[in-house]
């Protein structure tokens, strides 16, 4: 099951291979396949425990498996940065894009998500850094304010996603605060 | 293998022209509405133009590309949207209104507007704020015969442009609070940017009328300029007192401003200017200050400071 999810999640990426030859703006639609499927799957990775709080169905077997899918989706979107965009211009990265908030807030995001595949690596690690995985809601906050930025104005997925985003964290935070009562 | 003679190959237009007939033969068999529906649909007779020489040697970007990829707010901020959008959008008859400080306020149809200015084909680069570009043979006329023959006046000191508001065309001027920007589109040039030669109307583009998605059936083209200076389907065209106040710039002045000029030096606050993305292209090439045409243009900016008047 696990597999197939795996395989499921990376049909997008073969899509975009293909229509790469005759795209029109290759770098941006790779941005965009990476983007938009990376936050899909940080957004699909917090719905497990959503349903077992709201509908008694336990999916959090396929938690992790979700959230790497969405690492390695962000970890290509990076790439596409730095190897296409920026022509690997370490430099110019450092001085001007890191400067700039929306380079910077994608680039937190990416960073906690990354830790977060490294310590999901091993059973002990993840064991000693699991409470930290919490920083998961900074990471999709930050993803979807720079998602938001990314065109010259918002359209319906930017605010589609935010409000998907907006009632997985509520919810939490509701869960949260009737378990405290 | 055999090289292939350039004589040997069917012109474009011979080629679309004997696709028609074909579709006409097949309509004629279907019924005669067909045929109609068909013969409405003929592409219009090719323009007459002087041809650009092209001294820059600048690589075209397919039509194609060009075609289908372009920022249409009206239709949707999406880039190939637009094509299947504006299909059914009727571009005839156009007229364009012409008020302001000139000697005289008109209503002029586009295609008086065509036969008054002899047609001249103008290859130029095209950069859009985004952050990719493209090279476009437009066809059509400098902006400043127009102006010529309009005869501003004294208190003319800009030119405003405004994109035609009429909702039963384009779909997002009818979402109200849900559009993606606010309507009616306005864009502006000072006097001078305006009757620079570079600053043209296009009506055309590949030898052909403007397709509804590039614009139809009349629009301005700045080549100096980020793409969005260059409205498209234009309604009015005003002479002014005042610096109009333009659509990006009211959306987010601190992100757009009045001028615009493609400038590799000034970022915009969420991306690097340094370099663009030519269509079709996976790598990526230096951005040229002025958009390459400095040499024509800079002068006109010499006494302002470029990064305040972004």
């Amino acid at each position: 099951m696990k597999t197939l999810l795996f395989f499921l999640a990376l049909i997008p990426l073969g899509f975009a291979y293909v229509k790469l030859e005759s795209a029109i703006d290759p770098i941006k639609m790779l941005y965009t396949f990476t983007g938009v499927g990376g936050i899909c799957l940080l957004l699909l990775s917090l719905l497990p425990s959503t349903c077992r709080r709201l509908c008694g169905l336990n999916l959090l077997r396929y938690r992790k498996t979700i959230g790497l899918l969405s690492f390695i989706y962000l970890l290509l979107h990076v790439s596409v940065f730095v190897a296409l965009d920026s022509e690997f211009d370490i430099a110019n990265i450092v001085q001007n894009s890191l400067k700039k908030p929306f380079i910077y807030v994608g680039f937190i995001a990416f960073s906690i998500v990354f830790f977060m595949a490294l310590t999901s690596a091993t059973k002990k690690l993840f064991a000693r850094f699991a409470t930290y995985h919490k920083a998961v809601y900074l990471a999709l906050a930050l993803a979807l304010l720079h998602s938001f930025w990314a065109q010259k104005v918002a359209g319906v997925f930017e605010h589609s996603v935010i409000l998907v985003g907006i009632f997985l964290l509520g919810e939490r935070v509701w869960a949260w605060r009737k378990r405290s009562l | 293998m055999k090289k292939l003679n350039p004589k040997d190959i069917t012109p474009e237009s011979l080629f679309e022209a004997r696709r028609h007939f074909i579709k006409l033969g097949a309509g004629a068999l279907v019924s005669s509405t067909a045929v109609s529906q068909l013969l409405a649909k003929m592409p219009e007779k090719t323009l007459t133009y002087k041809p650009d020489a092209n001294p820059l040697k600048l690589t075209l970007n397919t039509e194609e590309q060009a075609i289908n990829y372009v920022n249409f707010y009206e239709f949707s901020t999406d880039k190939e949207k637009p094509v299947k959008l504006s299909k059914d959008m009727k571009t005839s008859p156009w007229s364009v209104g012409f008020f302001g400080e000139i000697a005289k306020e008109q209503m002029i149809d586009v295609e008086d507007i065509i036969a008054k200015f002899p047609l001249e084909e103008r290859i130029y680069r095209f950069r859009c704020v985004e952050g990719w570009s493209m090279v476009v043979p437009w066809i059509g006329f400098p902006l400043y015969k127009l102006l010529d023959y309009l005869q501003p006046n004294a208190n003319a000191k800009y030119v405003k442009f405004t994109t035609r508001h009429d909702p039963s065309i384009f779909p997002d001027q009818n979402r109200g609070i849900f559009s993606a920007i606010k309507y009616p589109y306005v864009e502006g040039l000072r006097m001078d940017e305006a009757r620079h030669p570079l600053t043209f109307i296009a009506v055309g583009m590949y030898g052909k009328r403007l397709l509804p998605q590039n614009g139809a059936p009349i629009r301005l083209v700045v080549p100096w300029k980020y793409g969005f200076k260059s409205i498209k389907s234009l309604d009015l065209i005003e002479c002014v007192t005042q610096e109009p106040l333009n659509t990006w710039q009211a959306e987010n002045p601190k992100e757009y401003g009045f001028y615009a000029n493609v400038n590799p030096e000034v970022d915009h606050p969420r991306w690097t200017q340094a370099k663009e993305r030519v269509l079709g292209k996976l790598g990526k090439q230096a951005t040229l200050p002025f958009n390459g045409y400095a040499k024509e243009v800079a002068h006109l900016y010499k006494d302002i400071d470029l990064r305040k008047f972004f």
